[in-house]
């Protein structure tokens, strides 16, 4: 279930979206099976699925808790995915748009649930007294990192985390960002790029020593 | 590229890739480098393990059933879209949408949106045709280059069609150079042209090497800007280092003066 092999990142295709052999899936990309589901190869649809799946139902179960709930909102992300206009593989990651979008629609369905009524409270209250903090599900995703991960991230700054935060949990713009924290828009951009970029050098040899 | 010789730039460009806010430009231009050197897919991968391991749970593998239970609804859809007879059913065993036991209320509705749809459609294809028509006015335009030096007798041509923004290079006599140098082909722009640029206002936009004897003859991509191609102020070859060509750190070897 693990996407990071080289067969999984975008190169760009380039244009057409030709319906690959079966002897070609595993090396089309996942901007170029994006492009052929989209175009009606149904069978790229449980590629990505193989591909994604993992990461789409660990995110919704955390968020949603019932597993009966993750699967419905698995089904409802990878169902729509060929009808999405949302996603433009030129611009960004695959499996970042998917993961957005799952804890988006997640919190969603946690807003609309009258039994989940206390955990919004909760999260609706730590919200409003620590604007910078993250919502219950990141905490509990937090006490689950390495010690690795978590000396990296206690290494950077609480705003630069915050406005990673701010586009990987909460699916926010840059735009938006920018206005939120009103803060020029090139710098969110640059901000939340060199954030990573940091984190990445700082987990250099974790990264290469772990398997997702 | 490993990562200790990626230069900091392109590292920027896969992070902002990763977090899905590159720009048109610096999609294009990364496009351009990840076709270029494929391994910077590896790099990408690395990023993209780092925000997962940083702020995604650990993957939980989903129950068996759900695959199918997906692909199933996904080729009922496919094979059938606009009927509504059968119903999808979600893996918990409830119609995914309660509207569909509705038949008569989806017919009526149907049959509004189909005449509304029409009517769009018809709307769109004049606005399509009078697009079409506006775009095929940009005419080829073709850019000879000549030599910096008077050492030899390179010379380039590129030919650009606007509408698809694709061009034909076709280099001769240029000399083949080391391993670990490419040429790098500039699209050079005026100073307030509304484009993204590197600080010598040009746009990378392709990188080649020639055969033994100096030949070069590819379509490449080109950039939005010969659209308007008065912004277009001149277009250049230098040589750079294969894994960095982005620096632009060489002199021009062949340019036209527009």
């Amino acid at each position: 279930m693990c996407c990071l092999t080289p067969t999984c990142v975008m190169p760009y295709p380039s244009g057409d979206t030709e319906q690959p052999s079966p002897g070609q899936r595993d090396d089309q990309t996942d901007a170029e099976l994006y492009r052929a589901l989209q175009a009606g190869w149904t069978e790229a649809l449980g590629i990505l699925y193989d591909r994604h799946a993992g990461l789409v139902y660990s995110i919704a179960l955390r968020a949603l808790v019932s597993p009966q709930e993750a699967e419905d909102l698995t089904q409802d992300i990878f169902l729509n995915l060929p009808k999405s206009t949302a996603y433009d593989p030129r611009r960004g990651s695959l499996r970042t748009f998917l993961a957005v979008l799952t804890r988006s629609r997640a919190i969603d369905r946690v807003r609309s649930r009258s039994i989940a009524r206390s955990s919004l409270e909760r999260f609706q209250a730590s919200q409003s007294t620590e604007p910078c903090c993250q919502s219950p599900f990141e905490q509990v995703f937090q006490h689950e990192q390495s010690q690795e991960v978590q000396a990296a991230l206690a290494q950077l700054p609480e705003g630069d985390q915050q406005i990673l935060r701010m586009v990987y949990y909460d699916g926010l713009s840059q735009s938006e960002i920018a206005e939120q924290l009103n803060m020029p828009l090139g710098t969110v951009k640059s901000k939340t790029r060199r954030t990573l970029l940091k984190l990445r050098q700082t987990l250099a040899d974790y990264v290469e020593s772990s398997h997702l | 590229m490993s990562g200790s010789t990626a230069s900091e730039r392109l590292q920027l460009l896969v992070a902002g890739y990763i977090l899905g806010n590159l720009d048109p430009e610096e999609a294009a231009e990364f496009e351009h480098l990840l076709n270029d050197d494929p391994a910077i897919a590896e790099e990408v991968n690395r990023m993209q393990k780092t925000l997962e391991l940083s702020y995604a749970p650990p993957e939980m593998e989903p129950p068996a059933h759900l695959r199918s239970a997906i692909l199933s609804a996904h080729a009922s859809q496919s094979l059938a879209p606009v009927q509504a007879s059968a119903p999808i059913q979600s893996v918990t065993g409830k119609p995914i949408r309660r509207s569909f036991s509705w038949s008569r209320a989806i017919n009526v509705a149907a049959a509004i949106a189909i005449a509304t749809l029409a009517i769009n459609n018809y709307r769109l294809r004049q606005a399509l045709q009078a697009s079409q028509i506006e775009t095929q006015r940009l005419a080829t335009i073709v850019y000879s280059l000549q030599t910096t030096s008077s050492g030899n007798t390179a010379s380039a041509t590129i030919e650009v069609d606007p509408n698809r923004l694709e061009a034909v290079l076709t280099v001769q006599n240029l000399p083949p150079l080391t391993a670990g140098k490419v040429y790098a082909l500039w699209t050079v722009v005026e100073q307030d042209a509304p484009v993204t640029k590197d600080d010598k206002n040009a746009i990378l936009t392709e990188v080649f090497t020639v055969d033994a004897q100096g030949r070069f003859s590819q379509a490449i991509a080109v950039p939005k800007v010969f659209r308007s191609a008065d912004w277009v102020s001149n277009v250049a070859v230098t040589v750079e280092d294969a894994v960095a060509p982005q620096e632009h750190q060489g002199e021009p070897v062949m340019m036209t003066d527009l």
